[in-house]
């Protein structure tokens, strides 16, 4: 069998990308379609007193002004999208999912008020300044640290107070273990906000057809078929009379997999009404306010470790920010939770969090979600210790290294899924050992810091790890067809947003069939192809679905080697599929195409043997029992500018441990795209809001994302330690990129800069913060 | 967002006083103020139409004037709403008489901000503050000027306000040390038209009562 599965193939989706021959929302045109657009508050923090929509009604070309009011019954919160964790003693957990219109407080700056349909969205843009809406502002809950002060006003005042989620999880006994340490050592550790930045803003169009009684609904979402799921039951359809379709899309990095955003009840719902299309695109300035954030929150953290640098226990107290709404549960801090612990081995445990409501755009999960701020505690504490300690950073993290022989290893806390978390699989040592060759971090130590710093140069080494949870269930699915073309086809529900599905997934498919990759052609993301599955986040594609759809390809291939035994009239262990056709080993002439082979299979006369189905085709399911664990490590050396405290990154490195690689460049793409992230994570992106909840710089001018000139090249390199809870041996990569920079960066910093002792416990930094703490610590000196 | 700052005319006290609470005269100090009116004995409502670069509407201000002590100080609340977004503020401004014959202004305010004001005009607005506080204040000292003149002549001097344009552009010009790109000329319409707003409620509030 020739090896597909791994190879560096260029990507199938690409020639349609490049071409402008990608479908995306927005290029969705249907006659007669209207055109919406959306009130929102300006305050973050408001009673609505009353809403005067007549002018905008009277406005030619507008269709329909919808307001909370006018929804009657049909106004419904949420629904909330995941539920409390149940298996958790004493777990306190206040759901409040978002609302499709403000019925009678805003909570969040942004928050939607009206929705206006009208011919065009010119027409729809000024008939929404036509609407006089009466707001009375109330002071904001805004910063995390304040919302649970007595004092505080209220995000939801039927609570008693702004606490959403309390939940303590313990492993060991941390206070014991502190009792013996030789040190401990205590940070506040504290991370800001910031979006996600998609270049494609979201959108919607729905499209109601009356004599058909069929809803089809183009969405920029990573999850179409749970999303087709609750469009159908809020509008008392069947659901298969609704059809969702995520084409291409430009970006998702988690925002895109919030359901239901507003947007994607009101929509569909206002079509159906209207019985016309109605089209909503998204703008980038409501990007920054309707569309989910994440990272906010407060570490009052603690190590403690013997005096050779054995971590013995790790205890920390957290507020995490929530926003307006909690429709996403405790996914993000309950991730942080589970990367606290890094990739070592802590016995000892002990984390409070506490979830906070604030009058601030919703979080959920965006590429990280939660595991950087995990991670950032983790090492930011380990490198505190290892200076302490006199031990070098890298030393310190092997010797903490969970050994190869402890997997699966069991962390005794439950994951994001509720579920007990235990890491499969790994060997983390050689990662490191490759990373830090590639980096040449022993011989920048010695010899290229000290005569660089003694050219007077500010130049820093940093290295760090971190593991990622990936591929959670339940479960994807995928069906596979042989057409009579001889080509195959693939359909399965997860979306697709840039990851090289159509390829990766080809790829599988290819190995098992002995067909080009091109002439595999995948569908994914559009609910009449296949329906059943959740969606495409928490890195899971390549696990859940890549395993999905090998198990199909695996009872296709089953068929195929039974039909053509059958005419080919030779034992299946002598076939081998190779170049689209079954041949018969050593004898070439002895052989049938697939599609020849596909006809056989659906005949049009004659008889299907009892007991057996029509065509080549085959559906398969796959469910993990649990998440699989990848591994890496990221190594940079920096350049600080002391004038303007911009930084040069010179190198970056990273090795990725995921598991079996499906398409290595898919891969390093991934990666690159995740390290810039990062890097906008650690060094510019980050939203600031007044204390009134304005979110003072939301405009690509002022909320800054790494371009071209601040993203490196990126050294990428690879070990495999395969998942044993797959048959491929996959474990997810999607947002390996993106965990460690923060960390990665403070340690780099504080490495160029060493006669300040800067300890660097807050992310993002910017240039001007950077400048500050210099400032701090120079005047302390 | 604090506005604070002073500013010194070319005339008595008494004079600034009066030229500060005509509605007239800072409307022409302001180019786009449509209406100024007094609604009840301490409360004003102003409305003004501007238009910068792509950026524009009608903006509406409301406020009250109180602890007025003429010709020495007074303190005003405002509230503004528009397209562009809203203001909420309050400010105190002194008039001190100089031992030269001229007069000092003091003002000290305090403005929260909201709406796309807030989120797409945040950068250039202590910037773009500073200057159109500036020209206008320097437009007004003309118009005092133009006054006293005038009372020691026996003649009015003609006194010319800027235009619209010229103000704006008057204001770019200003601005333009700090920003680079014309791309983000857009930012500095917004900046400009949020500070405008600001000043004029901040005007009119004493130029009223």
């Amino acid at each position: 069998m020739p090896k597909i599965i791994g190879e560096r193939i260029k990507r199938n989706e690409d020639p349609r990308l490049l071409t402008g021959e990608a479908l995306f929302v927005d290029d969705v045109s249907i006659p007669g379609m209207l055109h919406a657009a959306f009130l929102r508050s300006d305050y973050a923090h408001a009673y609505l007193r009353s809403i005067d929509t007549s002018a905008a009604r009277e406005r030619p070309g507008v269709v329909a002004v919808i307001t909370a009011q006018d929804m009657g019954d049909e106004w419904q919160p949420g629904p909330p999208l995941v539920s409390p964790p149940p298996t958790v003693k004493g777990v306190v957990f206040h759901s409040r999912p978002q609302v499709p219109l403000v019925k009678d407080k805003v909570r969040h700056a942004g928050e939607a008020i009206a929705l206006v349909v009208a011919e065009s969205r010119y027409i729809a843009e000024d008939a929404v300044e036509d609407i006089l809406v009466d707001l009375d502002p109330i002071d904001a809950v805004v910063d995390i640290e304040k919302a649970l002060h007595p004092d505080a006003p209220l995000v939801h005042e039927d609570l008693e107070s702004n606490l959403a989620a309390h939940l303590i999880q313990q492993r060991g006994d941390y206070a014991a273990a502190r009792a013996r340490a030789d040190v401990v050592i205590k940070r506040k550790i504290v991370i800001d906000r910031g979006a996600a930045g998609a270049m494609e803003n979201r959108g919607i169009v729905a499209d109601w057809d009356a004599k058909s009684q069929h809803l089809t609904v183009w969405d920029t979402t990573q999850a179409p078929i749970p999303i087709r799921n609750g469009i159908a039951t809020r509008l008392g359809l069947s659901e298969s009379q609704v059809r969702v379709i995520a084409p291409f899309i430009g970006g998702g990095f988690g925002p895109k997999m919030m359901m239901h955003y507003p947007e994607e009840i009101l929509i569909p719902w206002i079509a159906v009404k209207l019985g016309r299309p109605v089209k909503w695109i998204e703008d980038r300035h409501e990007n920054f306010f309707a569309t989910t954030q994440e990272r906010t929150q407060v570490h009052e953290a603690e190590i403690a470790l013997t005096k050779d640098g054995r971590v013995l226990g790790v205890s920390h107290n957290f507020l995490h920010d929530s926003g307006a709404y909690d429709p996403y549960g405790l996914t993000i801090p309950l991730n942080t939770q589970s990367h606290v612990m890094g990739a070592y081995d802590v016995p000892n445990y002990y984390s409070d969090l506490k979830v906070v409501f604030t009058n601030k755009t919703l979080t959920t999960p965006i590429r990280g979600a939660g595991r950087p701020q995990g991670i950032f505690v983790i090492e930011r504490l380990l490198d505190i210790a290892a200076k302490e300690l006199g031990i070098d950073p890298v030393e310190i993290r092997m010797r903490n290294f969970i050994h190869p022989d402890a997997f699966p290893y069991q962390r005794e806390i439950i994951d994001q899924a509720f579920a007990p978390l235990i890491l499969d699989s790994g060997n983390y040592k050689p990662v490191l050992e490759k990373a830090a060759t590639m980096i040449g971090y022993d011989r920048f130590v010695k010899e290229e810091g000290p005569r660089l710093r003694a050219e007077g140069r500010h130049v820093g080494i940093g290295l760090v790890s971190f593991i990622e949870t990936t591929g959670v269930g339940p479960y994807e699915g995928a069906r596979i067809t042989v057409e009579a073309s001889g080509k195959i086809r693939v359909a399965t529900g997860v979306g697709t947003q840039g990851q090289g599905h159509f390829t990766s997934f080809a790829q599988i498919v290819a190995e098992q069939l002995g067909v080009g990759v091109e002439d595999v052609h995948v569908s994914t993301g559009d609910t009449s192809e296949f329906h059943w599955g959740t969606g495409t986040f928490a890195s899971r594609g390549a696990v859940v679905a890549g395993n999905a759809i090998h198990a199909s390809a695996l009872a296709v291939r089953y068929k195929i080697l039974k039909l053509a035994s059958k005419v080919l009239e030779a034992p299946e262990e002598e076939l081998e599929l190779e170049d689209g056709q079954v041949r018969v080993a050593d004898i070439p002439n002895m052989s049938i195409s697939l599609g020849e082979l596909a006809l056989l299979a659906n005949p049009l006369r004659g008889a299907v043997e009892p007991g057996t189905e029509p065509g080549l085709e085959a559906t398969a399911y796959f469910g993990p029992q649990y998440g699989a664990a990848a591994f890496g490590v990221h190594a940079m050396i920096l350049e600080v500018d002391p004038e303007t405290m911009m930084v040069e990154i010179k190198r970056y490195v990273v090795v990725e441990d995921c598991g079996t690689i499906l398409n290595p460049m898919i891969l390093e793409g991934q990666i690159h795209g995740g390290v810039a992230m990062g890097i906008g994570n650690a060094f510019y992106e980050r939203l600031v809001f007044d204390e009134n909840g304005q979110l003072l710089n939301a405009s690509l001018a002022d909320y800054l994302i790494p371009t071209a000139s601040e993203v490196p090249r990126i050294e990428v390199g690879h070990e495999e330690t395969r998942s044993p809870l797959n048959p491929l041996g996959t474990k997810g990569a999607g947002e390996a990129g993106t965990i460690p920079v923060p960390a990665l960066f403070a340690q780099a910093l504080e490495n160029a800069l060493p006669d300040l002792n800067l300890e660097i416990l807050e992310m993002p930094l910017s240039p001007n913060r950077l400048f500050e703490l210099v400032q701090e610590k120079e005047r302390d000196k | 967002m604090k506005l604070v700052g002073e500013y010194t005319f070319d005339g008595p006290r008494e004079e600034v006083w009066k030229l500060i609470r005509d509605p007239e005269v800072l409307s022409t100090a302001l180019p786009g103020t449509q209406s100024l009116e007094q609604v009840s004995e301490n409360e004003y409502q102003g409305e003004m139409n501007v238009r910068v670069g792509p950026v524009g509407g009608v903006f509406m201000g409301r406020l009250t004037v109180s602890d007025e002590v003429p010709p020495e100080s007074l303190t005003m609340t405002v509230e503004g709403k528009g397209k562009p977004g809203f203001l909420n503020g309050s400010g105190h401004v002194q008039l001190i008489a100089q031992e030269d014959g001229r007069t000092l202004m003091k003002y000290d305010g305090e403005v929260q901000i909201g709406g796309r004001l807030a989120s797409v005009g945040q950068r250039l607005i202590d910037t773009a503050s500073k200057s159109i506080i500036g020209q206008a204040l320097d437009t007004l000292n003309q118009a005092l000027k133009a006054r006293l003149s005038a009372q020691v002549t026996g003649q009015a001097v003609e006194y010319k306000p800027p235009s619209e344009t010229e103000f704006a552009a008057s204001v770019a010009k200003d601005m333009a040390g700090e920003v680079f790109s014309s791309s983000r000329l857009i930012w500095i319409g917004v900046a400009v038209l949020i500070i405008i707003i600001i000043l004029a409620i901040f005007l009119i509030s004493s130029g009223g009562s």
